[in-house]
């Protein structure tokens, strides 16, 4: 990697040239990025280290390795970018067009420059056009959405942009820009190998463009694709390869790229976000908290993946955080579906799922394809004891994104709560495809296959078997596998089962009504067994707890005693020869 | 639901509706006249009413006509009157340039509808009743139209704009050169020749447009086409295949050819294209589900798949396509990809999913229908041969439907249960069913699970009929009689006193269902189930149109005409609805089973007769196979094998031959059978081999195939002379047939087995199996097996030595009656020899005062093993008869006969070569 300041230089030209054209969003992200870099102390004033949220105890913590080892730095690119040699010419008519686009008259922006032969120019007016013509398409998706839901609105200018820009591409007169629009409109047009040559091809030319990058993960849908991608050695292509394996649910991965890249960037919120996204997959919920909370304090008005969050916060129940957070987020920006689905979270924990299902349709309205909106309502339906409406939802998440297990395992309880379990297997076999080391997953189709409808035993000891092997937290697969093998009268496994589950609560400290079912069970067992010394390890411990079962190990361990006394001649009636 | 944000089935203006609508207009002038302005008689006003009413009722395709096609399909119609129809249509269309003109053409619209309170209507006063079909769908229009904001206005006029336009510069096909850019190239393959190019062939009237249009076509050509492309390829080849190859085959072909031609047309470009109504696009839908399962896995694939796709597309919302796919891809074996559809059907519908509206009782809000997902996930393992996961899915769909009080449901589950017990074999039922909530195991643990299914059989019966559902009532009674067939009724109480039964089959019993079944479908109209699609009749109407016949006839505009309309219309593909045809079919189908097994080839004969003639168009043709197959088994049987091979290969082409089918099953019996009456035990070993490996690996499952497999494999080794491992064979299949109940197959394996111990020269140990055989066959009433199994007693007799050749003549005469009358060849020529060698070794008779007696029998047997080409009974027949010359001392004839003698021998020894050219020509 570069060191730090060439990346400063690097993200610093690239951030102009990159407003300059308009790319907003890759613009922002990188600046995210420039700022994001650890400055010298040395060289700079207290006031620009306000960024610096230093020898916070959070970061070391992530942090595992500090000087970490990287790929061979020596291919890094480091070229700047070719000055732009036509800026002062047209740069009237350029100023014109881009003012028109910075107020977002598209058409206007694009008529402006129509006679200019300028790279640059071209490049705003093909995007200009493309933005019309997507504004366009937003507005005709409304106006034109059917009876049974057709949504045939199309982008009108792309024929046109991708012929255009084939012919700009062909004769060779196209810059990485022009190159990632047209990468963009192939993609759009279906044509997606083509696409992909096309963005690699500009990335490789222009790498600071993280637009483009974030174009061509969207086409790696596979680790086969991804690794067939001829790609330039840069530091850009780290962000990308860390993004990828996110996308791909590779995330310890992805996780180790982005902790090596905040070697550099240091002060990223953006990789503070993804970092947080990462361990929120592996489900490290103390962590993501914690790091929410910091990338709060630095940006306060943030509401991207703030949903992630308030998941979290969800999960622990934290009701008067979630009302802060969902209060924060509708005051910078109620029209955001990351904003209806938090304040939908909201109501969900507070139990009122109706509104809830109101705001999480807000969501869904302003992004058809927001995914976990579906899922999460889905999953408020159940709460509502709506069941078709619910399958219904987490049917459309999968018809989204078919990876997404959590609406797999929806729709598989749903069925469940239906007393469909054989049905309902189907399910959490897909989502156990996808998710294979999810314990509860494989408990859920566990206990379907225990049910009494279905009584399939063998498998549900599978399946147990299975959960208990991929960090059960809630500990109950270990107790049900010891059930079970009881209930089918093997009891070596089952006790092997039961001082496993024993051991493991003695570790965590856990009391309960499973702790004296598996003593007794251990006692009663070790008799049997004739290991009278243990089977008295466990009655003795049994006598701590009240109820029936005191009474119970008291007459075992009168029963052991009596025949440890009269055990010799016991022994030899009892097993003769 | 909750995804479904808008009203499903809500009804769109589109192009061609308000082309209808302008042509209501013309149909329905305001003005007052009996036969208004265009027209010149009454009967060609009805014409053009008659076309709207197909137009809006015809459900072939799923997209809505373009202009260009509605005028082709107005000239076939309209006679001289036609260019002015289509002149004024388009003249109209093209008028309309703002938002203005459509609210004016809509209001003017609303002066041919009758109001709804004139009852009294002047009597030439042309008005349309707002309550028919056709005021229906022009208040339908109407209403669209006024629910349209401005934009829908301005798209729709855009819309009109584009059909105008394609219209106008769609130039037939092939007459126009491409003149201008080589973009065509790729579209004129000569694959392509017969579909209508005319659709990828613009020429726009504004410039730009064209080369926009253009540039989008090509471009949507590369990313859709070559998958989509190579499908229609295959498939069309496939068709086309089966088109050429028999004339039979033709209305086939072009049945499925229709659509692809659609397909084609659709998948470019999405503009201009509009989906019919939602009642006529389920229309289609059901009409292609019905094809499908009828046509099994001959219907195309791919094909129908892209058309799916297309719909899909244009109506995401509409779910049913999800089960059109299921529907395909099972009949397709395509496992996992039905699976993944049903799934996906049923999750959206919830099992709901109507013509127009959803059904909206309170009961399905809450619950949905989920059971009749149970029900078809059941279904398909049970067609796929899963019985294990059938079974479990079943289970709980009578569970389910039990807890959401769906009745119709229910009974609909128990006869599948019923279907799935009586297919497949479960030996016991604690094995396969875990579940203490089965219903089968609920009936109680210790009856046998035959007599579990009886009750199931009873009970959904029962329920079926006080649920009036007739044709599960039908198909229940169907069941009953395929039960009756097979099974001895034992009573069900294991204790108390016991009525005195006869512990045999119930000949009456079968017929009784039999006759039942098909009278209840007389009543086929009550029946609340019976939705016909009445779109069909117009569909075939307007597909009447294109026929040459038809324009030729209509174009003399003479009063023939009407008598032709009348004729077409009753034509049409019966009023009477597919599933009755194909129930009374199946009754009749039984029947020949039936009395296959009771023994009277001619009555089976007549029965497949019947039901290849009467109901080859609504049965599915795997059922037309069935009849097929056992008419070519008479021929094999009573005719020969080269009159059953020629059959054969008619039958082929109408079929045509894909791995697992009956068809192909058929050929490996009848070479089988010709290879061991040959001598060619290498090749009846290797096709024996072959009909084992079409049946499924699964326990229980193709049991029919797995017999006849271990049946032929016996009898090749018997053949072989391998007694011992013939007679272990036989063996393991008899406890088979045990375990799984299979009483009339044990019959044969028994009557087998004692046929090894008379080959073999146990002739003592051959008569327990023969007898235990012939008791079988009593209480089964498998009359002709009886008569052979008598036979065979007789021919065990004879070898115990000449005292018992009385005997054994006297049982031959009981059995010859039933042999003559209803035997094939080889139970014939075998009877025959076998009474010949009685006389010769009565110590009573003489030949040389009664030759004739045994030379008649040894002459015919001869010659019909001739025919048989079964040369090692042919050749003991010569044998026996140069005998008898010899001893008559016509030594003419013993030369003849010895010579005869001779050529079977070698031929036996020697195994012509020919039978693997044979086998290779078939099995191709």
């Amino acid at each position: 990697m570069g060191s730090k300041d060439s990346c400063r230089t690097e993200l610093r030209t690239a951030i102009r040239q990159l407003s300059d054209r308009c790319l907003y969003s890759a613009s922002k992200w990188a600046s995210e990025q420039l700022v994001g870099i650890e400055q010298d102390p040395a060289k700079f004033t207290p006031s620009h280290t306000r960024f610096q949220r230093g020898s916070s105890s959070i970061r070391r913590r992530f942090r595992t390795n500090d000087i970490p080892s990287t790929p061979a730095a020596g291919v890094s690119y480091t070229t700047t970018p070719v000055p732009e040699e036509d800026e002062i010419v047209d740069s009237d008519c350029y100023l014109l067009a881009k003012s028109y686009f910075d107020c977002r008259e598209y058409r206007r922006a694009a008529h402006a420059l129509r006679d200019q032969t300028g790279k640059k120019a071209v490049f705003l007016r093909c995007y200009a056009l493309f933005l019309a013509g997507e504004k366009r398409k937003e507005e005709e998706m409304i106006e034109l959405d059917g009876p049974l839901g057709k949504s045939d609105a199309v982008n009108h200018e792309l024929v046109s942009l991708e012929r255009e820009l084939s012919a700009y591409r062909k004769s060779g007169n196209i810059d990485p820009f022009g190159l990632y629009l047209y990468g963009l409109v192939l993609k759009e047009n279906g044509h997606e190998d083509l696409s992909r040559n096309v963005l690699v091809e500009s990335v490789n030319s222009y790498p600071w463009n993280w637009s483009a990058w974030s174009e061509l993960q969207s086409l790696c849908t596979t680790i086969d694709i991804l690794n067939t991608l001829n790609l330039k050695n840069h530091w850009m292509k780290d962000f990308f390869l860390a993004s990828a394996y996110q996308g791909l649910r590779m995330h310890s991965e992805s996780l180790s790229k982005y902790e090596y890249l905040q070697g550099t960037f240091t002060f990223s919120n953006y990789i503070q976000a993804q970092i947080a996204k990462a361990q929120y997959s592996l489900r490290e919920f103390e962590q993501v908290e914690v790091i929410f909370e910091e990338l709060l304090r630095n940006d306060p008005y943030r509401v991207e993946d703030m949903d992630m969050y308030s998941n979290v916060l969800y999960a622990k129940e934290c009701f008067s955080a979630l009302s802060y957070l969902a209060h924060r987020v509708f005051l910078t920006d109620k029209y955001q579906p990351e904003s209806c689905c938090i304040i939908g979270n909201y109501y969900s924990l507070k139990g009122q799922h109706e509104k809830s299902v109101v705001y999480f349709r807000r969501a869904l309205k302003l992004n058809k394809n927001y995914l976990s909106a579906w899922t999460l309502m889905g999953h408020e339906y159940v709460e509502m004891k709506n069941i078709p409406a619910a399958i219904d939802a987490y049917r459309r998440a999968v018809d989204i994104d078919p990876c997404d297990y959590r609406a797999w395992y929806g729709l598989g309880q749903a069925y469940e709560m239906m007393c469909m379990p054989f049905y309902a297997l189907y399910y959490f076999q897909k989502s156990v495809y996808l998710q294979p080391n999810d314990s509860r997953l494989w408990i859920a189709m566990a206990q379907c296959y225990e049910a009494e409808q279905l009584h399939m035993l063998e498998e549900a000891i599978k399946c147990y078997k299975r959960a208990a092997n991929c960090n059960d937290r809630e500990a109950i697969a270990l107790h049900q596998l010891a059930k079970l093998h009881n209930e089918l009268g093997r009891s070596e496994e089952a006790a092997f089962y039961y001082k496993k589950d024993l051991e493991r609560m003695e570790d965590e400290d856990r009391e309960g009504p499973n702790m004296v079912e598996a003593l007794l069970f251990l006692a009663t067992h070790c008799k049997a067994q004739k290991r009278f010394e243990e089977a008295e390890v466990y009655c003795t411990r049994l006598l701590d707890y009240t109820g029936p079962e005191k009474e119970t190990a008291k007459s075992l361990l009168r029963g052991m005693r009596a025949a440890q006394s009269g055990l010799p001649s016991m022994d030899v009636e009892h097993f003769p020869p | 639901m909750a995804g479904s944000l808008k009203p499903v089935g809500a009804f769109a203006i589109t192009p061609h509706k308000v082309s209808v609508c302008i042509l209501l207009q013309i149909y329905a002038p305001p003005a007052q006249a009996s036969v208004p302005f265009p027209f010149s008689s009454v009967s060609q006003h009805n014409r053009l009413g008659l076309f709207l009413l197909a137009l809006t009722k015809s459900c072939d395709d799923i997209l809505e006509p373009q202009l260009d096609e509605l005028i082709n399909q107005l000239k076939e119609i309209g006679g001289l009157l036609n260019h002015w129809l289509s002149e004024h249509l388009t003249r109209k269309l093209s008028a309309l340039s703002s938002p203005d003109d459509l609210f004016n053409l809509f209001s003017s619209l609303r002066s041919i509808l009758g109001g709804p309170e004139t009852s009294i209507l002047e009597d030439d006063q042309i008005i349309l009743d707002p309550n028919s079909h056709l005021g229906m769908f022009l208040r339908r229009c109407l209403l669209a139209f006024n629910l349209l904001s401005f934009e829908g206005v301005c798209h729709l006029l855009t819309n009109i704009g584009t059909y105008c336009k394609e219209a106008v510069s769609s130039c037939p096909p092939y007459d126009l050169p491409d003149e201008d850019d080589s973009n065509n190239d790729l579209e004129e393959l000569l694959e392509y020749e017969d579909m209508d190019l005319e659709s990828f062939v613009f020429r726009k009237v504004a410039e730009e447009a064209e080369a926009r249009k253009r540039a989008r076509e090509s471009a949507t050509f590369h990313t859709h086409t070559p998958r989509s492309l190579l499908g229609l390829v295959e498939d069309i080849q496939v068709s086309a295949d089966s088109k050429y190859k028999n004339c039979d085959g033709i209305g086939q072909g072009s049945e499925f050819l229709g659509p692809s031609h659609d397909t084609f047309r659709g998948d470019d470009h999405n503009s201009g294209l509009f989906l019919r109504t939602n009642w006529q696009v389920q229309g289609y839908l059901r009409e292609q589900a019905d094809l499908i399962e009828k046509h099994g896995s001959s219907f195309p694939l791919n094909a129908f798949e892209s058309i799916l796709k297309q719909l899909q597309k244009l109506a995401p919302e509409l779910h049913r396509v999800h089960y059109l796919r299921y529907l395909n891809n099972l009949y397709h074996d395509d496992y996992p990809a039905a699976l993944e559809n049903l799934h996906c059907y049923f999750d959206y519908s919830a099992g709901a999913e109507g013509i127009d509206a959803p059904s909206s009782s309170s009961s399905f809000i809450s619950y949905g229908n989920y059971e009749i997902a149970l029900l078809c996930l059941g279904m398909m393992h049970c067609y796929l041969g899963h019985p294990k996961q059938s079974l479990e899915v079943l289970t709980e769909a009578v569970r389910a439907s039990q807890q959401h009080n769906n009745d119709t449901c229910l009974a609909y589950t128990l006869t599948s249960i019923c279907n799935l017990l009586s297919e497949i074999g479960i030996s016991n039922a604690t094995g396969i069913i875990a579940s203490s909530y089965s219903p089968v195991t609920s009936i109680g643990t210790s009856l046998s699970i035959q007599q579990q299914l009886l009750v199931l059989l009873r009970r959904s019966l029962k329920r079926a009929e006080s649920l009036k559902l007739t044709r599960l009532v039908a198909s229940n009674r169907l069941a009953m009689a395929k039960f009756d067939l097979t099974h001895v009724k034992r009573p069900l109480l294991s204790f108390g006193p016991k009525a005195s039964t006869k512990l045999r089959t119930c000949p009456i019993d079968v017929c009784k269902e039999l006759r039942l079944s098909s009278y209840l479908l007389s009543e086929f109209g009550s029946d609340g189930a019976s939705l016909t699609i009445d779109g069909a009749f117009s569909t075939a109407w307007l597909k009447n149109l294109q026929k040459p016949m038809a324009s030729s006839v209509l174009s003399q505009e003479n009063r023939s005409e009407n008598g032709s309309d009348a004729f077409q219309f009753g034509s049409q593909p019966s009023s009477i609805p597919g599933y009755v045809l194909q129930l009374a079919g199946a009754s009749y189908l039984l029947r020949a089973t039936a009395w296959e097994l009771f023994g009277s080839a001619p009555v089976a004969r007549l029965n497949a007769l019947v039901y290849a003639t009467c109901f080859a168009d609504g049965s599915s043709s795997a059922d037309l196979a069935l009849a097929y197959v056992k008419l070519i088994q008479h021929l094999a049987v009573y005719k020969g094998y080269k009159e059953a091979f020629s059959a054969m290969k008619l039958a082929e082409e109408k079929f045509l031959s894909v791995s697992k089918s009956r068809m192909q099953l058929l050929k490996l019996q009848l070479l089988h059978e010709r290879a061991l009456h040959r001598g060619h035990l290498k090749l009846a070993q290797q096709v024996c081999d072959e009909i084992g490996v079409l049946a499924s690996s699964v326990t229980g499952v193709d049991l029919e195939l797995k017999t006849e497999a271990s049946l032929r494999h016996a009898r090749t080794l018997l053949a072989a002379k391998q007694f011992s491992q013939a007679a272990a064979v036989a063996h393991s299949l008899f406890c088979m047939c045990y375990k799984f109940n299979l009483q009339v197959e044990n019959a044969t394996v028994l009557l087998f087995l004692a046929e090894i111990h008379k080959k073999s020269g146990n002739a003592v140990l051959g008569l327990p199996y023969v007898l235990a055989s012939l008791s079988f066959c009593q209480s089964f009433n498998l009359d002709l097996l009886e008569a052979s199994a008598t036979l065979t007693l007789a021919e065990l007799w004879l070898s115990l030595g000449s005292n018992h050749a009385k005997r054994a003549k006297a049982l031959i005469h009981r059995a010859l009656p039933m042999i003559l009358g209803h035997g094939g060849l080889e139970l014939r020529a075998r009877a025959f020899i076998a009474e010949a060698k009685c006389y010769l070794s009565d110590p009573n008779f003489s030949v040389l005062e009664d030759s004739e007696v045994v030379l008649d029998s040894l002459r015919q047997a001869s010659e019909e093993l001739e025919v048989l080409e079964y040369h090692e009974l042919a050749a003991e027949a010569f044998y026996l008869m140069a005998l008898i010359f010899d001893r008559l001392g016509q030594l003419e004839e013993r030369e003849s006969a010895a010579s005869s003698f001779k050529d079977h021998v070698i031929a036996l020894e020697n195994p012509k070569d020919d039978e693997g050219l044979l086998l290779d020509s078939y099995s191709t």
